[in-house]
């Protein structure tokens, strides 16, 4: 019996079947990488380089003193073109740095070190200079993450991917397993020897069968196969379906002893503590109706969405939207100048027609839809209400601030409202 | 890239399930549409007749005062129709048209658009509609004999005798068999006129999710067990009088229900106690249309009443004392 969590939703229709069985490939070199310098929730970095400066691959470019924060590298050689601000995945204007890139590019090697003398602070000092954020679309610094003040009991590896069409994580548990277990093994150790917990829906049997096989004989790691449910990969109803802990309101995990990181995260970890390789590149899954070549891509960081698309075959003509992240939480896109960043794994092209229904909203008919499934339990009926009268006080009594923007309120009002907008709008207030 | 410029930007989430209001109103009539069939049978052209009348003065109300408030009528949510369609249904098939179309008149006009239009209005505008008329009956009958002279009238069927079962049941008159009963039966309301009809419907409506089952079973239970402690005969009391009607149709109205499931049963079982009453000491007839009105006017307090906590609000005592370990606890605490 596959676990969960409890309300969400599961008519969802998954979209998976346009790539899930696709190999990752690598993409044509880009001619250029636009590299936002703050790539993660925290502070901003300076700048290391300058305009005209030759940088090699895997050169450090950006960096800060602040405790919250992660530095960014290239992943490919070339010449700082210019510094300075352009357009994110996130509709916000950041300061990137934008690299002409060597049409030639210099193998980099990197070599396996023997981490087994390392201390928890040299792992953890490792996993901070590759960069390293949380890469299932947060972006929090990941060696703030596995340092909490108190002791952890679980570390919980999210292999849900519960959005519709992606499947970019799917696929790096199946091609990269045993360097995604490397990198929870060693997160583990930072952890004091948590227990690890594979979380991942039952629509990927064959990574849930893959990954049972190489755990069978751990006695600290385990697979838990979760219900197809959406948000079965947002951070505490993870927690709640693989060990029964609810996080309280405003309250981290750590909390309740555990510790949640991406399959990515963790293979990107094992790539930082064994090899010492920043996190220049990732997965991206590049899918929708609108997409010509829908695949899953290995991109460097930087990369634009125009070099992703127009390198795989480009956009059919009937191509309404393009978004950036998943369909339920991610960005819907102006043009297509933004880049790929660390936290961002997948680009979706819906069609016209797919879109066709969208228009007016009308006022709330109480059918008590969102409030079924809200899976924190909050009222998006009454927060919508108080926050299209411009009440935000009542709106967040109402939970407005618990909301993490999941989308299933939207997904499911018979009358359109645009809810997730208005909780915005109540949290700003 | 040319096509840049067309695409759409929209805040997320950027997929819907389709659901719209439209369809569920409109699933909502498919259901009543084995009762009407029925009732047809019986009373022939009478229900046509009254239904048309309905729709189109709900349609025509609703476009008159949404021009009157200065907004945008929205004919194509169907549920001006739907509300229509439920007073004609409420009506027995010898209603005079005029009264019934008074009836949607009030539902529309003032039970739903003055008070701000779908989604604003806190009584169920088909049963207000009914339940004004009742009201006004003796100066609505004092108009009648005035000035309504012109009568539509259907030859054929001779509705004016027929008894309610629930006022056959009160003057112990001989009931009609069970059988008959349940299927097809002639007599009160159009909507009366088969149970099972009524039922079919309610699944559907079931099927579809429109609607769950806690409101209809908590009503319909509890006018079940009061009738039967009580020593009436609690089945034909389930299926007379407007009850599955007002259960499956008039309490699940989205709009008027309370919005948690544990507010939908206590909506419900106050509901059901509420008809109860009312059969028993008051009146035979429209004890279930005056019980749902009653229980709409608390809904805003049963909301109040039943707010659930948030996810991990009322949990983090037991777990902590609980799931933790020691080892932990010790741990937090240096």
């Amino acid at each position: 019996m596959a676990k969960t969590f409890e309300r969400g939703i599961s008519s969802i229709p998954g979209y998976k079947e346009l790539t899930e069985n696709m190999s990752i490939q690598d993409l044509p070199l880009p001619s250029e990488l636009i590299i936002p310098l703050r790539q993660h929730i925290g502070a901003p970095n300076r700048r290391l380089v300058s305009v005209g400066e030759r940088v090699k691959a895997g050169q450090i470019i950006g960096d800060s003193d602040a405790a919250i924060s992660a530095p960014v590298h290239t992943g490919l050689s070339g010449v700082v073109r210019e510094i300075g601000s352009r357009m994110t995945q996130t509709g916000q204007m950041e300061d990137c740095v934008v690299i002409e890139v060597d049409p030639e590019q210099e193998k980099v090697k990197y070599t396996a070190d023997d981490v087994s003398h390392l201390t928890k602070e040299e792992i953890v000092q490792r996993i901070k200079a590759a960069g390293i954020v949380g890469m299932g679309g947060a972006g929090f610094p990941t060696h703030i993450k596995i340092t909490p003040q108190t002791k952890i009991e679980y570390l919980v590896l999210n292999g849900c991917e519960c959005e519709p069409y992606l499947t970019c994580d799917h696929r790096l548990m199946l091609e990269y397993a045993d360097e995604m277990i490397a990198g929870a093994r060693i997160l583990s150790r930072v952890l004091d020897n948590a227990k690890v917990i594979f979380g991942i829906e039952v629509n990927k049997q064959d990574a849930i069968d893959l990954l049972k096989e190489k755990l069978k004989n751990e006695e600290r790691m385990e697979v838990v196969p979760l219900d197809v449910k959406y948000p079965q990969g947002a951070e505490k109803q993870l927690i709640y379906a693989t060990t029964g802990r609810s996080v309280p309101p405003g309250k981290l995990p750590a909390e309740v002893a555990v510790v949640v990181q991406n399959v990515a995260t963790a293979k990107a970890v094992a790539d930082a503590v064994i090899y010492r390789k920043p996190l220049t590149e990732r997965i991206v899954t590049l899918t929708g109706d609108a997409a010509v070549q829908p695949g899953n891509y290995r991109v460097f960081v930087g990369t634009t969405l125009a070099h992703l698309i127009n390198s795989t075959g480009g956009l059919k003509p009937d191509v309404g939207k393009i978004i950036m992240g998943g369909p339920m939480t991610g960005w819907a896109q102006k043009s297509l100048e933004a880049p790929i960043v660390k936290a961002c794994g997948g680009v979706i092209a819906l069609t016209r027609e797919q879109l066709a229904a969208a228009q007016e909203y009308y006022a709330c008919v109480r059918c008590g839809k969102c409030v079924d499934h809200c899976p924190m339990a909050l009222y998006p009926n009454y927060i919508g209400m108080y926050a299209e009268l411009g009440k935000y006080k009542q709106a967040q009594e109402w939970g407005a601030l618990d909301c993490f923007e999941c989308g299933i309120c939207a997904y499911v009002c018979p009358s359109r409202r645009p809810l997730i907008e208005f909780i915005r709008r109540s949290k700003r207030a | 890239m040319k096509m840049e410029k067309n695409f759409i930007v929209s805040t997320s989430p950027h997929l819907h399930s389709g659901d719209d209001v439209a369809t569920a109103m409109k699933d909502v009539i498919i259901a009543l549409m084995p009762v009407t069939l029925v009732a047809c049978y019986f009373f022939k052209f009478n229900v046509p007749f009254l239904i048309m009348v309905c729709v189109l003065t709900a349609m025509f109300t609703e476009v008159l005062f949404c021009k009157l408030m200065h907004k945008k009528p929205q004919l194509s949510d169907c549920s001006a129709i739907l509300t229509g369609l439920l007073v004609a249904l409420s009506f027995s098939a010898a209603t005079p048209w005029w009264l019934a179309a008074a009836a949607t008149f009030i539902a529309i006009g003032f039970a739903k658009e003055f008070l701000g239009g779908l989604g604003w209005n806190r009584f169920n505008p088909a049963l207000f509609g009914r339940v004004s008329v009742i009201i006004f009956a003796p100066w609505l009958t004092y108009l009648n004999n005035e000035f309504f002279y012109w009568r539509v009238s259907f030859p054929g069927i001779d509705t004016i005798t027929q008894a309610t079962p629930l006022t056959m049941l009160q003057m112990g008159l001989p009931l009609p068999n069970m059988g008959t009963f349940f299927f097809a039966t002639q007599g009160g309301g159009i909507a009366e006129s088969s149970a099972f009809a009524l039922l079919l419907g309610g699944a559907y409506l079931l099927y579809k999710k429109h609607i769950t089952w806690h409101i209809p079973v908590s009503m319909m239970a509890t006018v079940f067990i009061g009738m039967a402690l009580l020593g009436q005969h609690p089945v034909y009391h389930l299926l007379s009088g407007g009850l599955l009607l007002g259960a499956f149709f008039m309490a699940t109205d989205w709009v008027t229900s309370p919005i948690t499931k544990k507010g939908q049963i206590i909506f419900g079982v106050c509901i059901g106690i509420i008809v109860v009453i009312f059969r028993v000491l008051l009146a035979p007839t429209e004890g279930v249309a005056f019980a749902i009105l009653i229980m709409n006017a608390f809904v805003p307090l049963i909301d109040r009443l039943t707010k659930r906590s948030k996810f991990g609000e009322q949990k983090t005592q037991a777990m902590l004392q609980s799931n933790i370990s020691t080892e932990t606890e010790v741990a937090v605490k240096n």
